[in-house]
């Protein structure tokens, strides 16, 4: 499961034309090139990121040895949450959708971005040769 | 800036599509216009999968020359700037784009924080005696 490294600020990220829509591009983070992943493109929901900005706030996820940017609109607050808390997801079906919890009164999905980002990875490309 | 580190000279290209640099040590030389450069020329942008540079662009042509000694002629849509970057600063793609992404070996932070894509040459091969990218030269159009 993908582990949040950082929370940080709006994220400047160049578009990579080789990219899928999932992981469009490349930021900097700490000295080194990190995929950045554009959830609206994942989810279908919501406006695309476009290049050379973010969003307001950026996760910053380690998922094995890869570290993922994660532009999001707003960061609420961590919320602990147990095994009983999260019931089947009834709202989505995909692979990365561990299920959902009441939030505030609300029906929130719960995604393991691991799986999602594992699933939406770009084929090996031999390159237009 | 680390003194004792040897910086890195990079030509930056602003090409609207996405900016793009290569190593300055590989350059030859810059044609002034795409249409004054009458060798096979090759839109790198576009054999990675970005659109096609418009024929009504303002183009220049980079001239790189690899290490079998082959000189690719670029063309350059857009502004052109050389600079010298901390190595630091150049940051090879991770794993898990870099294998989709053959032409591109590391992204360029400049001095200002952006970001540009810096290009392999060297790793275009031509289909015989096929020059890809030569229709888009607008010299042949």
């Amino acid at each position: 499961m993908a582990v949040v490294r950082e929370i940080g600020g709006p994220l400047t990220w160049i578009a990579l034309p080789t990219a899928t829509p999932a992981l469009p591009g490349v930021a900097a983070w700490r000295g080194r090139a990190i995929a950045v992943a554009d959830l609206a493109a994942v989810l279908g929901a919501g406006e695309r990121l476009a290049s050379p900005t973010g969003r307001v706030r950026t996760l910053y996820l380690q998922h094995g040895a890869s570290t993922l940017a994660v532009p999001v609109d707003t960061v609420r607050e961590p919320l602990a949450l147990s095994d009983d808390d999260i019931r089947p997801a009834r709202i989505r079906t995909d692979a990365f959708c561990m299920g959902e919890a009441d939030v505030e009164g609300h029906t929130t999905l719960v995604v393991d971005l691991g799986v999602l980002l594992e699933g939406y990875r770009p084929a090996v490309a031999s390159g237009p040769r | 800036m680390d003194l004792a580190r040897k910086s890195v000279g990079i030509v930056h290209v602003h090409d609207p599509r996405v900016h793009w640099s290569v190593r300055a040590a590989q350059v030859m030389r810059i044609a002034a216009a795409a249409a004054e450069w009458h060798a096979p020329t090759v839109d790198m942008l576009a054999m990675i999968g970005a659109p096609a540079t418009p024929r009504n662009t303002a183009l220049r042509v980079v001239i790189v020359r690899e290490a079998s000694g082959r000189d690719i002629a670029l063309l350059a849509a857009g502004p052109i700037d050389v600079a010298d970057v901390d190595p630091s600063d150049v940051l090879p793609l991770p794993a898990a784009l870099a294998a989709s992404a053959p032409y591109i070996s590391a992204i360029v932070v400049a001095r200002d924080g952006s970001l540009s894509l810096l290009l392999e040459p060297s790793t275009v091969t031509f289909a015989e005696d096929t020059v890809l990218g030569e229709e888009l030269c607008p010299s042949r159009s």
